[in-house]
């Protein structure tokens, strides 16, 4: 998931960060701050929660680095952090939300799945992409936090089974259990667009 | 909708990304609320802080940690005085407790106990009196008043009318 020299340079970064340069530790968030965002983002669908989150996850992120011993990537370290704390958030939050999905990038445009999915030789319309974008955020708000976990880091942000297991800290066949679990019920949702 | 299309779909969200000036604002809010958590801590947080790093800074790591140790010792020690049934913790000297402890020692024992001290030959002990029954010990005491007139001394004529 990660090269060589990117952990070097996180390497780096921490120490520099424990050894008490806030610079260090800004160079941590400009790296992974859209990578954390798209994985709270997907998991709670809302814009002004995920910023609320990004700044307490990094908030977190700050005081306890002390303790970071480097015994997996800082990587893995930050995702556990913000899984957990997006979790607890959406347990306590529990139906009071409203999606606020309109933010996608126009980088998409030149995506070649998107060209792929809007071809005309697809059964799919670009009319409908749309459409079909919000009921999939629908369907993905009612699945479990722990489904939407799984489905947000192994789907969307590409992670393999081990790493999402090791931020879970869970078995790799409970990931596989769950990712099949949630793609059947994602797939029973989108029904209507089959 | 086949696997491969949700998956298709679900891979499509990676790009739902805001702007990239969000995360410059992004980092700014950060770095806001770092300083704003730093000014508004509370104080004890300060108090240990500032502990640490005393003793960071003079090496004595070792000598706080030694101090962790007795401080928690003592706490112990005390916590179990005061949770022992009867350690109401008031006697502060151990003989005291002890002496309440035994009772008092019965007249017939004492008896026993006082011609056992009077028989017992003791070493280092005065030699014994010789002055028979009845007469009174001579008691030499210092004496500060003078037997008789000193020998220059001759009365006065001027007192002698």
């Amino acid at each position: 998931m990660q090269d060589e020299q990117s952990r070097k340079q996180d390497d780096e970064l921490i120490a520099r960060t424990q050894a008490g340069d806030p610079a260090a530790f800004d160079e941590l968030i400009v790296k992974y701050s859209a990578r954390l965002y798209g994985l709270v983002y997907n998991m709670t669908s809302n814009h002004e929660d995920t910023n609320d989150l990004l700044q307490d996850i990094w908030s977190k992120a700050y005081r306890s680095i002390t303790g970071f011993r480097g015994k997996s990537s800082f990587y893995t370290w930050m995702h556990s952090i913000g899984v957990n704390m997006t979790i607890n958030f959406l347990k306590k939050r529990g139906r009071r939300f409203h999606l606020s999905l309109d933010d996608i990038d126009a980088n998409i445009q030149n995506d070649k799945e998107f060209i792929e999915l809007t071809a005309t030789s697809s059964p799919v319309r670009a009319a409908d992409l749309g459409e079909l974008q919000k009921r999939l955020n629908e369907a993905m708000q009612k699945l479990s936090h722990d489904h939407r976990a799984v489905v947000t880091m192994f789907d969307i942000q590409g992670m393999p089974h081990a790493e999402i297991a090791k931020i879970l800290g869970i078995s790799e066949g409970t990931v596989r259990s769950r990712l099949f679990y949630a793609h059947r019920q994602l797939q029973n949702f989108l029904t209507e667009f089959h | 909708m086949t696997e491969e299309q949700l998956s298709a779909l679900l891979r499509l969200k990676r790009y739902e990304q805001p702007p990239a000036p969000y995360f410059d604002q992004l980092l700014r809010d950060i770095q806001r609320r770092q300083r704003s958590e730093l000014l508004h801590r509370p104080l004890w947080k300060i108090a240990a802080e500032r502990v640490q790093t005393f003793f960071g800074e003079h090496s004595m790591g070792h000598l706080s940690y030694a101090g962790a140790m007795a401080a928690v010792l003592v706490l112990g020690v005390g916590a179990i005085g005061l949770m022992t049934p009867g350690g109401n913790g008031g006697h502060a000297n151990p003989g005291i407790a002890t002496a309440a402890k035994n009772p008092a020692p019965l007249a017939e024992e004492k008896i026993l106990s006082l011609q056992a001290s009077a028989a017992a030959p003791r070493l280092g002990a005065p030699a014994l009196s010789t002055t028979p029954p009845g007469f009174a010990p001579v008691v030499h005491q210092p004496r500060y008043i003078m037997d008789a007139r000193p020998v220059s001394y001759e009365p006065s004529s001027a007192f002698n009318f």
